[in-house]
């Protein structure tokens, strides 16, 4: 059986472990790796040793669930009451939330062990997570490369074994593109089924909070604990219940391929990779389809277009009044705001805000904002057709494994491009998994993604459980980080 | 050459909920500086506006009370501009689709001004300057406006006046705001332009912000106007901007003009859902909408046979007009009570304020009962208005100042024997009267309304002195 | 490329009124490296001009997820935090979030 946490948590049941000891044993490892993998950016230990020692009282209260005592992380964007939330920028600099975010009232209430925040790109923004103040994170299969991003420190954290699941947040692919390149499972559910209270925000009609973890048994439990609707949050919803059974009819399941998902740009050993993927399913009686989205083509300008708008509104309110960074030398209070916005956001950032300025201004804003909004429901209503005639749908997760580090940051819209096969599913607010499927070129993962319609994330679920058992290909943690 | 005055007026009510739009935060004035506040209303990282109910079901009654349509599908946009008091730098506004739409506002002669729209959104914090510092309180800020926004229909600082006001009185009749200007919670941005008398075209017009008194608006579009007139007969242009009016020069001064317009980059609000207002939940509420002031006040002329200045005095205050008709309700007649509460009531109410929470110790069922004894030849007004002046100061029921002999009246031997007494005791008096000075009867009366502390009928008693000073000649 | 034959889709003026807006300055010598990838961005986003295979006419508004006014929230007051919380991430003053006006 792959996965960590029921095998964690039978241990802590039966007593074999104490919450203390795990949490204590995590802990050291980080203090070994992370110096190295940077995946954490800042850490709680303190706390975590708190939380253990409550959870050891629910396990003798038999009180316990499959997260107490389980020690996690969250992205560095998910608040929580105390601890610093940076969003892994300047602009966020000594933040410190007073007020916990809903995911994370859901986890502790379970007895979670929070060891720390991990790393990203700064406000979700990029594919490598180098776009972090802290600096890049590095992936753990090998640390010359990328673990992609943005949540790549949760994905990185997750497959050395210094956290035994993450939270993430994925706007246009940042759970599953970082848990592709990585070799983690990630699942980013129905829009609107995670609350969003407490995640600082990117892209407020995209982003979503979902788990990275080691299979995705694992990743259904913590998608579990964290879903349903809340008061805090209007767009959020309710699941439908038996979400998570994993269980799926295979003979009856009705399998889409879409052929843009496998054009230019998406490297052959990908492609092969998601064929031999198809094959699996094929072979255990699954019916294959081959579907088109058209509209597949404008969804990455779309998606930029409709973030980047948001993004200049969201990230509006830090002008150093109220929290975070405030720059020093100023004239007065807008010289004060223009001064610590100029030094406190890093460049992709500023480009993105000055991008979603100019979509939106005057003379603009029917070209690009309305057009990517009407675009944006030519998507929906293209997937709703597909859906029509097929449960899931099998993709590649990445166009290619992950890259050296430092190799694509000069050219941004180059990197842009790392997210075309995720994109769309964001887009339409659907759910999508990633898990890996094969092993490429230097022993990197490949990762499937796998894309079911609104509401019926048990489906995608269930189909990727198949595959984990099916196909033998697992998420297994990195043991042995080479340094 | 003659011009005309063409104005409208941008409105921001604050409404009456017990807690902010978007947080549970209470909307009390006056608190110590940001103890009203939490994430959501300080815009905090990570913090989500969630919509309150009853900031929506009050702006539907404030459109259906000024004849709008009500949109039933409506949504929120965030308006973005950077400023300290707006904590997330964006408003939550309504930009396309407002909730309420193409109303008026009628002015007792019976013009309309239309009304444009009216949208739901939030107020901004409040900010200090003081010792070279910038301090800034949020408790104010997520506070529900609505803005009314109207044709530009006023032509006369008089019609503005009258506008403000009705604004006010329907806002405060239907219970969605007080309306407070010096409070803040009515604001009123007003748009002046000039164009040649009879012309139909609209001018170059110019806005003064933040208007907070009716008699500010007044001297504001006077000065305004009489500024534009001397541009524009000079053959002078006049310049799109927005103003400031002085209260102590009583002089506009440009804030800023067309060039540094602000682009406000408006798009639909993610975080909120597009709101769905059942039909049958308008017409509940318009079912529910109590008389209006126009409508009182014509009830009150018309019906109840008041004189339009009276009338005037009355339904200008919602209290008071509760009051009113509670005595009409009561069988109290509307001339005693009305002349009772503008005389006797409201010499005890020196300030408008006062007036306007007409918080007296008279309940409606006593002045009710007061007035059905003065309807009903009882007891006459000059008893009954020293009873209400008692009443107004200690308190107490009518039975604690009228008793059961006083309502049974004078009998006709009492009041002849007092009569008597008068004569008598004014020989004076009585011979003046019989040598022709008609006059002098009063000091008679003056004897017996003493006698009788002002319970006798003073016509009747005139009868039998006519009498008796006849019999005696 | 050479210089002449970039199409120039935004001028220095437009820049800079879109950095006003943004709250954000550039040196002279950073806008000039800025404006090139700024443009790039832009060019990007003209992508979704390009013309879709199948039924154009099928573009249409994102339907809009709906809340019945019913279900909003109740105008019931839950109590605000303390003064001190609010502040906990800044230098306060008297209760106020305070900027001071430093003069050069």
């Amino acid at each position: 059986m792959s996965g960590i946490i029921k095998k964690l948590s039978s241990m802590l049941q039966r007593g074999e472990v104490s919450a203390s000891e795990l949490a204590a044993s995590y802990i050291t490892r980080i203090e070994k790796l992370n110096p190295v993998l940077n995946a954490y950016v800042s850490t709680t230990f303190e706390e975590a040793l708190k939380c253990a020692g409550e959870a050891d009282k629910m396990i003798r209260a038999g009180m316990a669930t499959a997260l107490t005592g389980i020690p996690m992380a969250l992205k560095d964007n998910i608040c929580s009451d105390g601890h610093l939330t940076t969003c892994c920028s300047g602009i966020l600099s000594g933040f410190r939330p007073y007020y916990d975010s809903a995911v994370w009232e859901k986890l502790s209430a379970q007895g979670a062990v929070l060891l720390g925040k991990t790393n990203m790109d700064e406000f979700a923004m990029g594919s490598a997570s180098e776009t972090s103040c802290y600096g890049a994170p590095k992936n753990p299969v090998d640390v010359t490369r990328v673990t992609g991003g943005s949540s790549g420190g949760s994905a990185a954290a997750v497959k050395a074994g210094i956290a035994a699941y993450a939270l993430g947040s994925d706007t246009g692919g940042s759970i599953r593109q970082p848990a592709s390149f990585c070799g983690t499972v990630g699942f980013k559910p129905t829009y609107g089924t995670v609350s969003r209270y407490g995640l600082i925000a990117y892209a407020s009609s995209l982003d979503q909070i979902g788990p990275l973890a080691l299979s995705v048994e694992d990743a259904a439990i913590v998608y579990d604990a964290i879903r349903g609707k809340d008061g805090r949050d209007q767009t959020s919803l309710t699941t439908p219940d038996g979400a998570t059974s994993l269980e799926t009819d295979i003979k009856n399941l009705r399998v889409g391929v879409p052929e843009e998902f496998f054009g230019e740009g998406v490297s052959d050993e990908v492609k092969s990779a998601i064929e031999e993927s198809v094959r699996v399913f094929e072979r255990a009686g699954a019916k294959i389809k081959r579907v088109k989205i058209p509209a597949f083509k404008v969804a990455l300008p779309v998606y930029y277009i409709i973030s980047c708008a948001e993004a200049s509104s969201n990230l509006g309110r830090y002008d150093g009044i109220r929290y975070g960074y405030r720059a020093e030398n100023f004239s007065d209070i807008d010289d004060m705001i223009t001064k610590t916005r100029t030094y406190g956001f890093g460049t992709e950032v500023k480009r993105r805000i000055m991008l979603g300025t100019y979509v939106l201004s005057s003379g603009y804003f029917d070209a690009y904002y309305k057009k990517a909004c009407l675009l944006r429901g030519q998507i929906i209503s293209e997937f709703d057709g597909v859906f029509r005639e097929c449960d899931v749908l099998l993709t590649p997760t990445a166009p290619t494994t992950a890259f050296s580090l430092g190799a694509k940051s000069a050219n941004s819209t180059q990197t842009y491009l790392a997210d075309i096969c995720t994109v769309p599913a964001s887009i339409a607010g659907l759910p999508a998994v990633s898990l890996p499927c094969a092993v490429g070129a230097g022993g990197l993962p490949i990762g499937l993604q796998i894309i079911s319609g609104r509401l019926r994330d048990g489906t995608a679920l269930a189909a990727a459980a198949f595959f984990e058992r099916e196909a033998g290909v697992t998420a297994e943690l990195c043991a042995e980080v080479k340094l | 050459m003659n011009y005309e005055l063409v104005s409208g007026f941008e409105t921001h009510v604050e409404l009456a909920t017990a807690t902010k739009i978007f947080c549970g935060c209470s909307t009390k004035f006056g608190a110590s500086p940001n103890t009203h506040c939490c994430p959501v209303c300080t815009g905090q990282p990570g913090a989500l506006p969630v919509l309150n109910k009853k900031v929506v079901e009050f702006a539907i009654r404030a459109g259906l009370a000024t004849h709008c349509k009500i949109n039933t599908t409506t949504h929120l946009d965030r308006k973005n501009y950077c400023y300290p008091d707006l904590p997330k730098a964006y408003q939550i506004s309504q930009f396309d689709k407002p909730l309420c739409e193409h109303g008026y506002v009628e002015l007792e002669s019976g013009k309309k001004i239309r009304l444009t729209r009216i949208h739901i959104e939030e107020d901004a914090g409040k900010l200090v300057h003081e010792r070279g510092y910038t301090f800034i309180d949020y408790n104010r800020g997520g506070v529900p406006l609505i803005e009314i926004v109207s044709e530009p229909d006023i032509s006369s600082p008089e019609e503005a006046r009258e506008y403000v006001e009705k604004l006010q009185l329907i806002m405060r009749y239907i219970g969605v705001s007080d309306c407070k200007m010096q409070e803040g919670s009515m604001r009123c941005d007003v748009n002046i332009s000039l164009r040649p008398e009879g012309s139909k075209e609209l001018g170059t017009r110019t806005e003064i912000k933040n208007m907070n008194s009716v008699s500010f608006i007044e001297k504001a579009m006077a000065y305004e106007a009489g500024r534009q007139a001397e541009i524009l007969s000079s053959g002078g242009k006049i310049e799109q901007a927005t103003l400031r009016f002085d209260e102590n020069t009583g002089e506009t001064y440009v804030m800023r003009t067309k060039e540094d317009a602000q682009d406000y980059r408006y798009f639909p609000e993610p975080d909120l859902l597009t709101v769905k207002i059942p039909q049958q939940k308008v017409e509940e509420i318009a079912s529910a909408l109590p008389e209006l002031p126009l409508e009182k006040f014509r009830r009150y002329t018309d019906v109840l046979g008041i004189s339009v200045q009276n009338a005037r005095l009355l339904y200008r205050y919602k209290a008071v007009c509760d009051f009113f008709d509670r005595c009409v309700l009561l069988g109290a007649g509307a001339k005693n009570t009305s002349n009772l509460i503008l005389g006797t009531i409201y010499s005890t109410l020196s300030t408008e304020e006062e007036k306007e929470a007409f918080d007296i110790r008279v309940s409606a069922e006593d002045m009710a009962e007061l007035v059905r004894y003065v309807d009903g030849g009882k007891i006459n007004i000059t008893l009954a208005q020293m009873t209400l002046s008692k009443m107004l100061k200690v308190g107490g029921k009518v039975s604690d100042y009228i008793s059961e002999a006083d309502l049974a009246g004078i009998s006709e031997g009492e009041l002849e024997e007092l009569c008597r007494e008068a004569v008598a005791a004014n020989p004076k008096a009585a011979e003046d009267y019989k040598s022709g000075k008609l006059k002098a009867i009063g000091g008679l009366f003056g004897y017996i309304k003493r006698a009788t502390q002002g319970k006798a009928d003073i016509k009747k008693a005139e009868e039998i002195i006519i009498r008796l000073l006849g019999n005696d000649k | 490329m050479a210089e002449s034959q970039r199409e120039q889709k935004i001028s220095k003026e437009q820049f800079r009124a879109l950095a006003r807006l943004s709250r954000l300055s550039f040196s002279e010598e950073e806008e000039e490296q800025f404006i090139a990838g700024f443009e790039e961005m832009i060019t990007f986003c003209d992508g979704i001009n390009s013309e879709i295979e199948g039924d154009a006419s099928s573009i249409r508004e994102v339907d809009a997820r709906e809340i019945a006014l019913g279900d909003l929230r109740a105008d019931e007051v839950v109590p605000s935090l303390p003064n001190e919380k609010i502040l906990s991430n800044v230098h306060g003053e008297r209760g106020y979030f305070a900027v001071k006006r430093v003069v050069k």
